[in-house]
C-alpha cells in the first residue's frame, strides 16, 4: 500500500500511488490559503479552517538546478528545484521532472506529478513523493 | 508589528573575534572564550561587574554551553542565557542585551556567540522531515529561486552577481580575521562549480567556525565602570522581527528578502534617522545575491539597482556606501551564532576608526542587518 510523504499535503486518491491531490487549509474569515496543515489561519490568527483540495495545475514562480544536494537526497543529482504558484494562491516547492534544463523558464505551466522515493533504508522507506512536470 | 519603545541610552564598550575559519582542535567553548576575553579587555570592563549574558549559537555541542564557556572565566552566578535564532543568534542575543539594558533592568551586558558549522548544504529542518524527500531543504537553493528572479526582473548580468564577491574577497585580503583572504576575478567567480543555478560555489558564504563578543553598557553607568568615554559607540537602533504573512510562504521574490524592510524601516524610526544618514553597512550576504536584496530592502539604494551600483564601485570601501567592509559572509565565513555579533564588531571598529587597511573615511553611522531561518531579521543602527 503505496504511503503519501506526508498526508496533510498529499492525499493519494487511488491504490496504486500514481494519483493524488494536494491539500490545502481555507481560513473561513478572510478567505485566505495555504499549502499544507494550519490550525490557525497563517494571515488573520482566526481558528476556523477547512481542507480544501488544490489544483494540479499552477506556474513556474522561479527554478533552479541543484547540484550539490542536500545531505540525505534521494535522487539523482543534479535536479531541478521548482517553486510553483498555484492559482488558489500558495506556493510549492518540489522536483521538476521530465524538463530539459534549457527549456526551464519563469511563468511555464505544469501540472502536478507522483513519483514514489525510496531511502537507502530500503522498501518501508518507500513515500509517494509530489513533484511538478512542464504542462 | 511590535511597537520597541526604548529607554536609556546603551553604547557598545567592547568588541572581541575570534579568527574565522576551520579550527578542529579547539572546541565550540575555546572560541567562544577567546572572543569574550577579547571584549571584555576591549571594553576594560571585568567579568567579575557583568551582571548578565546572552549566549547565540545553532548545533547542539551539549546543553548550557554558555554557561560552562564562560565557567572558565569565574562562576560568577550570574544568569546566562542560550539563544537559538537560526543565523541570526548572534544578533539576537546581541539585541536581548541592548533590551536587557535599555528597559534599566541592567547596567551592563554580555552578548556573544560562537558556531562550528558542519560542511556541505546547509539545511533547517530535522533529520527525519519529509522535507528531505522533497528537495527543497537547501538554504543555497533558496538563494538561487530569489536570485533567478532577480536577475529575471532586473536584467542585472552573472558579471554583477560576481562582482560583488570581487568586492568582499577585496576587503577581506585586509582583514586578518577572515576565513577567505584569496582575491579572485569576475571570471575566477563565475567558473568555479555551480552549486545551485546560477549560483556558483565562490558566491556562497563558506561554512566556518568562529566567534564573537561584545560588551554592552548604559551610558549613564560608563563612569561608574571606569569605561573609556571617547571609544563608545552609541547603540541607536535594535530591531528584530519574524515572518509575517505573505502569500508565498518562504518568500523568494525579487525584492523581499525575509523581513529586512520592516525590521529596517523600524530601526531608521526608531533612530530618528533615514537611509540617506547610514555611512556604513553590513548585511546578510551568505550568497552574493543577499546582498543586492538587503541593501535593496534597506532603502539604501533604489530596488532593482544594487547590482548596477555594486559594478560602479559604489559599495566597495572607497564607494559612497560601503557594503560588507570587513569581507562579508561572503569572505569572513558563516559561524551562524557569531556572525550577527561579528558585524557589530566590524561597525564599532569602522566608526572607532580603529580598522586599519580597511578603514572607510570617517563614517559616523552604520546599520548592521542579520538574517535568518523563520524570517528573522535584525537591524541594528550604530553611532559615533
Amino acid at each position: 500500500m503505496p504511503v503519501s510523504v506526508d498526508d496533510r499535503c498529499l492525499r493519494l486518491t487511488g491504490e496504486g500511488g500514481d494519483a493524488g491531490v494536494l491539500l490545502g487549509m481555507r481560513c473561513s474569515g478572510c478567505g485566505v490559503v495555504v499549502f499544507g496543515p494550519a490550525t490557525f489561519c497563517q494571515s488573520c490568527t482566526a481558528p476556523d479552517l477547512a481542507e480544501v483540495e488544490l489544483g494540479a495545475a499552477g506556474v513556474l514562480y522561479s527554478y533552479t538546478i541543484v547540484r550539490v544536494p542536500p545531505a540525505g537526497w534521494p535522487g539523482a543529482v543534479p535536479y531541478v528545484l521548482g517553486e510553483v504558484e498555484l492559482p488558489e494562491g500558495p506556493h510549492v516547492l518540489a522536483e521538476v521532472i521530465d524538463c530539459e534544463h534549457g527549456d526551464l523558464t519563469i511563468g511555464m505551466p505544469v501540472s502536478l506529478a507522483l513519483q514514489a522515493v525510496a531511502m537507502d533504508g530500503g522498501a518501508e522507506t518507500e513515500r509517494v513523493v509530489y513533484k511538478w512536470r512542464p504542462a | 508589528m511590535t511597537q520597541f519603545r526604548a529607554g536609556r541610552e546603551v553604547m557598545v564598550v567592547g568588541v572581541g573575534l575570534h579568527p574565522f575559519g576551520r579550527f578542529p582542535e579547539q572546541s565550540l567553548s575555546d572560541l567562544a572564550r577567546d572572543a569574550v576575553v577579547e571584549a571584555l579587555r576591549d571594553s576594560g570592563i571585568p567579568w567579575s561587574a557583568i551582571p548578565i549574558a546572552y549566549f547565540g549559537h545553532v548545533y547542539y555541542h551539549g546543553m548550557s554551553v554558555g554557561e560552562t564557556t564562560l565557567a572558565q572565566l569565574g562562576l560568577t552566578g550570574v544568569p546566562i542565557i542560550n539563544v537559538e535564532n537560526a543565523c541570526s543568534s548572534g544578533s539576537t542575543a546581541f539585541w536581548q542585551a541592548y533590551w536587557g539594558i535599555t528597559s534599566g533592568v541592567f547596567d551592563a551586558a554580555l552578548a556573544f556567540g560562537a558556531e562550528k558549522v558542519p560542511g556541505g548544504p546547509v539545511t533547517v529542518t530535522a533529520e527525519n522531515s519529509p522535507a528531505r524527500y522533497i528537495g527543497g531543504d537547501h538554504m543555497m537553493a533558496g538563494y538561487a529561486l530569489r536570485m533567478t528572479r532577480y536577475m529575471s526582473e532586473t536584467g542585472a548580468p552573472a558579471s554583477a552577481l560576481a562582482q560583488v564577491t570581487v568586492k568582499a574577497r577585496q576587503n577581506a585580503a585586509l582583514n586578518p580575521y577572515a576565513h577567505r583572504k584569496e582575491t579572485y576575478s569576475v571570471e575566477d567567480v563565475l567558473n568555479s562549480r555551480l552549486i545551485a543555478d546560477p549560483l556558483t560555489l565562490y558566491q556562497c558564504c563558506p561554512t566556518s567556525e568562529g566567534a564573537a563578543a561584545a560588551v554592552l553598557c548604559a551610558a549613564d553607568a560608563l563612569d561608574s565602570f571606569g569605561v573609556d568615554r571617547s571609544r563608545a559607540i552609541r547603540i541607536a537602533a535594535a530591531s528584530l522581527t519574524s515572518g509575517s504573512y505573505n502569500g508565498r510562504g518562504s518568500d523568494h521574490s525579487a525584492f523581499s528578502p525575509y523581513r529586512t524592510e520592516p525590521a529596517g524601516l523600524q530601526a531608521y524610526e526608531m533612530a530618528g534617522i533615514g537611509p540617506e544618514d547610514v555611512d556604513i553597512v553590513q548585511v546578510h550576504d551568505a550568497a552574493t545575491i543577499g546582498e543586492l536584496q538587503q541593501v535593496e530592502a534597506l532603502h539604501l539604494l533604489p530596488y532593482g539597482e544594487a547590482w548596477q551600483a555594486t559594478m560602479e564601485g559604489r559599495t566597495s570601501l572607497t564607494g559612497d556606501i560601503p557594503v560588507n567592509t570587513d569581507g562579508g559572509l561572503l569572505a569572513m565565513g558563516h559561524p551562524f551564532g557569531a556572525s550577527g555579533i561579528r558585524m557589530v564588531h566590524e561597525t564599532v571598529t569602522q566608526l572607532r576608526g580603529e580598522a586599519g587597511a580597511r578603514q572607510v573615511d570617517n563614517p559616523r553611522v552604520g546599520v548592521a542587518q542579520c538574517s535568518g531561518a523563520g524570517d528573522v531579521t535584525t537591524v541594528h543602527i550604530l553611532t559615533k
